[in-house]
């Protein structure tokens, strides 16, 4: 039996879900949602696609609670199979259905994304166009690379733990940053 | 220190730099770096400038019915697994065995139909017709023969006396 003082309030919450408390789950709900949503929307680059995806996340996590064992931090499990998931959608071609324009967002999505403060009509455009070439630089990542740099850079997360989520070694995961931030560079650094 | 942009091993510390996340100390020891070197300078403006791109994409608001439809969905699991534990206790003693039985049975089923006599004739009746066939043409010609309606040498495999 692992002792539960040791453990990190998640795993705690997950313990207790695992005994059928089903408050706790409404809490790491609560907490990891937009996370998990956020990290799925910028994977797959489709709001839709993204929160299915995410409510498969949550599902699976609910199914696995009577296996499961605190072994690792429970974020780590959690956008492990986030990635999976967003992986497999993305070798699927799932998230091409109903797909956001990349190069310019529809009026709906910009009325979301663009703050009020914002005072002009050319500095909108010029944030559409900055948010395009963004997402575009972005989704042109191979998988792998796209996970770690939004895990890195959105999630915060150390290269230990992206590296547990992606299921390789911590150089491995320098390397793939590395790579990534140096083909990002290279499209995006004229944005400065 | 040994520059970041000669040796890959240090480059995540001018990354773990741009991204505000290096302890004082290293960072400190970093900057004094970057004073004489215009490698890791030009680096360290190319990397924030992807820094603060990324920044402006922010993220769509999250639909309100996320967590009804998650609940939904729990819920409907729920039910199955209440009717599939109703069943389990029974699977091992009854269904399965069934279920096997069934199974093999379905095999042999289409085993013999694959080989059965309507679907296209076995070579062994072709054999047995034929063989009757020559018999009776046989019998026919020696009852012929026997009354001198044909002579010996017309026979097949008779030779003339």
């Amino acid at each position: 039996m692992v002792a539960v003082t040791a453990l990190e309030p998640d795993a705690e919450l997950m313990l207790r879900v695992k005994d059928g408390d089903a408050a706790s789950f409404a809490l790491l709900l609560e907490r990891h949602r937009i996370p998990v949503i956020h990290f799925l929307y910028r994977m797959v680059q489709n709001q839709a696609v993204a929160e299915e995806l995410a409510q498969e996340v949550f599902l699976r996590i609910y199914r696995a609670r009577l296996s499961y064992e605190p072994t690792a931090r429970f974020t780590t499990w959690l956008f492990r199979i986030a990635m999976h998931l967003a992986l497999n959608c993305l070798r699927d071609g799932r998230m091409e259905r109903g797909q956001e324009r990349l190069d310019f967002a529809t009026e709906e999505t910009a009325a979301r994304q663009v703050p009020d403060r914002r005072p002009t009509v050319e500095q909108d455009l010029v944030y559409e166009v900055r948010l395009a070439e963004v997402r575009r630089a972005i989704e042109m990542l191979p998988a792998k690379q796209r996970a770690a740099v939004l895990m890195h850079k959105y999630q915060e997360m150390e290269y230990s733990q992206i590296a547990r989520v992606l299921g390789c070694s911590g150089s491995a995961v320098k390397s793939l940053l590395f790579r990534a931030y140096e083909t990002l560079r290279a499209r995006l650094a004229h944005l400065a | 220190m040994e520059c970041p942009v000669q040796n890959r091993e240090n480059a995540d510390l001018l990354l773990n730099y741009c991204a505000r996340r290096l302890d004082p100390e290293t960072a400190a020891v970093l900057e004094r770096h970057m004073e004489h070197c215009a490698a890791c300078r030009a680096f360290g403006a190319a990397q924030r400038a992807v820094w603060e791109a990324l920044e402006a994409w922010e993220a769509m608001p999250v639909s309100e019915e996320f967590d009804r439809r998650l609940y939904a969905r729990i819920g409907q699991q729920e039910r199955r697994g209440f009717w599939v534990g109703l069943v389990r206790p029974w699977w091992p003693l009854n269904l399965r065995p069934a279920l096997s039985l069934a199974a093999a049975s379905v095999v042999v089923v289409v085993a013999l139909l694959v080989q059965s006599p309507q679907s296209a004739p076995g070579p062994s009746e072709v054999e047995v017709v034929e063989a009757e066939q020559v018999e009776r043409a046989l019998a026919d010609l020696e009852m012929l023969r026997q009354v001198n309606l044909i002579p010996n040498a017309e026979l097949p495999g008779v030779q003339a006396m």
